[in-house]
């Protein structure tokens, strides 16, 4: 298992350093660090605002929604395996040529996976954190306690999104079921002991009272919720020869009202087909914007009245930005090379596809202001979100064209990307901060949006398409 | 009659290593040719710059007229393409890919087309079954029959018959030989010699990237050669040269 582990780890690295080349990628994890050490900084100004204890609450909370985001490994299937990073033949999807059980190869998958993201994200913010310990003042000691139970709140993320994933692709009706014991948990508690649930985080009781004995603890919690995953992890179906009436043609002849309705009918076929479109907008969406929100809430005191929800609308734009990453993740160039598409054809077609997916996020945040009993800032939130998400996937089309989930690791397209959305969440939040009106200026991205698409379109057709 | 492709000294270089190497040629209508070479000689990498999946390091490359390299969406469109990796959108059914390929190049009638090549090459069996669960055979099926469905005036095709069984490829290298006799053009790559003496009007060897000969197949069967030898010493003398 360790040969194999090791041979993925160097695959992986292999993949991402050819891409654009060592030392780019050997600087992301500085980059990170290089962020964190800045935003050290900082931390004396924000606590100033906030009472003693919120800070940690929303950095733990951010690790946790990291882990989540992660950790859907459960609906990892070997389509998946094999196309994430384009036609390249992963050993994952080697399984049925070396005589290694498919178990041993997807669980030294996710283990790879999990030291992978620990290495570029987790470990290098803690350094950067620890590296600013002494110009803060803060005591060293507890900056590494704050790495530990942040490691900690990744890891809890990432186990239960495992297990819960595993639970969903065994059976959905026991996923539903145990979602809703544990939101009734959750709320149960909160109407008796009128105590903020989020208390209870063990990584965040561990941080308030340090002790080896809950520490040992929630490792044991951690260990039990990857077990459990595993054992219930389904290893990847064999072909089925399940037949399928032909729905393209009816579908694209619905959509003929779009342009390219033909690659955005096949584009909805993969995603529903592959179970991802389900699988993706609970997990990749639903969950990780369900724990930020949860931990945001925490915050609606200190900020105005429409402050809480239209951060969550600006959150939610930039994960369902994240969609065009679930529209090329499942494609590869070899169906298009032989047809009279160009790139820039299939970009158009995926972005239309995109703005078909943007209902989710609407309907989304939509109930979230119904719930919070924000109504009134419905429509704002709405306009805010979209144009979020419409902006960020024209970044990232700029600067990535079909390949957005192997260049998001480019330390200048990273860069790039996060000072391009930076600013505009910047602006956007002061803007709707001072007057709830001002969150429709929001649609004037659409400007520069239409910019990055049209010179991303241009630049990615001039270059080779292969190995998309 | 101008030739149906014309190659001009075309170059690909990826990064050191030189692909393909200065090679020109004309391939005339109602040609069935052949690119003949061992694995790695460069028979992919010319197709995709006939076909303007790759650009040229150097040189030019006219299809049915059209540069390659300035519109190679319009040089698609007019033709017919088989590639090297048998690769249809997994989630799709058979019949749904083909179903896409018509919708994309606007094939008047593009399922009952479907249906007549379900049928000619044996695999109605398998029309509603997705793509990703076809075994490599009857992918190659679906992609033969993606490349002739509009009938184009032009098919360049990459080893077509490699994971076809005897019977099968009895069948295609009969479809072939009767396309072009109407008056079409097929340009095909292939290491299997004996297809290629068999079917072929015209050859063209490819060595390392380098063209080693080019001419019609009857000229060298007047001169007493037969093709796999005069290969193996074609090769053999550019191994040494
Ligand atoms: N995308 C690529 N990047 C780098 N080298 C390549 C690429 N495609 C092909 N090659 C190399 O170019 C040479 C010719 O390959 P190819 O055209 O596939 O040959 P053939 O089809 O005759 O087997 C080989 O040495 C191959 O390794
Ligand atoms: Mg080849």
């Amino acid at each position: 298992m360790l040969d194999l582990f090791l041979a993925m780890m160097k695959e992986e690295w292999r993949i991402h350093s050819t891409i654009f080349g060592s030392l780019s990628f050997a600087l992301f994890p500085v980059m990170i660090c290089g962020i964190a050490f800045m935003a050290s900084f900082l931390i004396p100004i924000i606590q100033a605002s906030l009472p003693p204890g919120y800070l940690t609450l929303i950095t733990h909370g951010s690790y946790l929604m990291l882990g989540v985001m992660v950790g859907g490994f459960g609906l990892l299937g070997s389509e998946v395996m094999n196309r994430r990073f384009g036609q390249v033949s992963l050993l994952a999807y080697s399984a049925r040529s070396l005589p290694i059980r498919e178990t041993t190869i997807f669980l030294t998958f996710v283990v790879k996976d999990t030291v992978y993201y620990f290495l570029l994200w987790v470990l290098p913010f803690g350094f950067g954190y620890i590296l600013a310990s002494p110009f803060t003042g803060v005591p060293l000691l507890s900056a590494l306690l704050l790495l530990t139970t942040l490691s900690l709140s990744f890891l809890f993320g990432l186990s239960g999104i495992f297990l819960l994933s595993s639970v969903y692709a065994r059976s959905t009706t026991v996923f539903w079921l145990l979602l809703i014991i544990l939101f009734t948990g959750i709320g149960g508690t909160v109407l008796v002991t009128a105590i903020n649930p989020a208390l209870f985080f063990p990584p965040l009781l561990i941080y308030n009272s340090p002790s080896v004995a809950s520490f040992l603890l929630a490792v044991l919690i951690l260990v039990l919720l990857f077990s459990i995953a595993t054992l219930l992890f389904d290893p990847i179906s064999p072909g089925s020869a399940k037949r399928y009436p032909n729905a393209f043609t009816p579908l694209s002849g619905r959509l003929s009202f779009l342009p390219d309705s033909p690659l955005v009918a096949k584009d909805l076929l993969d995603l529903f087909r592959s179970g991802s479109l389900i699988g993706q907008t609970i997990f990749s969406f639903i969950l990780p914007l369900v724990v930020i929100w949860f931990f945001l809430s925490l915050l609606e005191g200190f900020l105005p009245p429409q402050g809480l929800i239209f951060l969550v609308a600006i959150t939610t734009g930039i994960i369902a930005s994240t969609m065009y990453t679930w529209v090329t993740m499942f494609d590869t160039f070899g169906p298009y090379a032989c047809l009279p598409i160009d790139v820039s054809t299939i970009i158009a077609g995926k972005l239309t596809t995109c703005g078909i997916l943007q209902m989710i996020p609407a309907i989304f945040i939509a109930t979230v202001a119904i719930l919070s009993g924000d109504v009134i800032y419905l429509i704002p939130s709405v306009v805010l979100s979209l144009s979020v998400s419409f902006y960020a996937t024209a970044v990232m089309v700029w600067l990535s064209g079909l390949s957005p989930n192997v260049l998001v690791y480019d330390v200048k397209v990273l860069a790039a990307y996060l000072f391009l959305v930076g600013i505009a969440i910047a602006l956007l939040t002061a803007a709707g901060y001072s007057n709830p009106d001002y969150a429709y200026l929001a649609v004037l991205l659409a400007i520069p949006s239409w910019c990055f698409i049209r010179r991303g379109r241009a630049w990615w057709n001039a270059s080779e398409p292969e190995g998309f | 009659m101008p030739p149906v492709i014309r190659a001009t000294d075309l170059v690909k270089d990826y990064g050191d290593l030189r692909a393909v190497d200065s090679v020109s040629l004309d391939v005339e209508e109602g040609a069935l040719f052949g690119l003949l070479g061992p694995n790695g000689s460069g028979k992919t990498t010319m197709i995709k710059m006939l076909t303007g999946q790759v650009k040229p390091t150097a040189g030019s490359a006219a299809v049915l007229g059209i540069d390659a390299v300035a519109d190679p969406v319009l040089v698609r469109r007019m033709i017919g393409i088989i590639p090297e990796q048998e690769t249809p959108p997994s989630f799709l059914s058979a019949m749904e890919y083909l179903a896409f390929v018509g919708a994309v190049r606007n094939i008047p009638d593009c399922e009952g087309k479907a249906d007549w090549w379900f049928d000619f090459l044996d695999f109605a069996d398998k029309k509603d079954v997705l793509c990703k669960d076809l075994s490599r055979g009857t992918r190659q099926k679906l992609m033969f029959a993606q490349a002739f469905i509009h009938e184009p005036a032009l098919a360049l095709i990459d080893e077509p018959l490699i994971n076809f069984d005897p019977v099968m490829q009895d069948l295609v290298k009969e479809y072939m030989a009767e396309y072009v006799q109407k008056g079409r053009t097929i340009f095909l790559s292939t290491h299997i010699l004996e297809v290629a003496e068999e079917i072929c009007s015209d050859i063209a060897i490819l060595h390392k990237g380098k063209l080693l000969h080019f001419g019609p197949v009857a000229e060298l069967i007047e001169q007493g050669e037969d093709l796999p030898s005069f290969f193996l010493s074609l090769v053999r003398k550019g191994d040494h040269a």
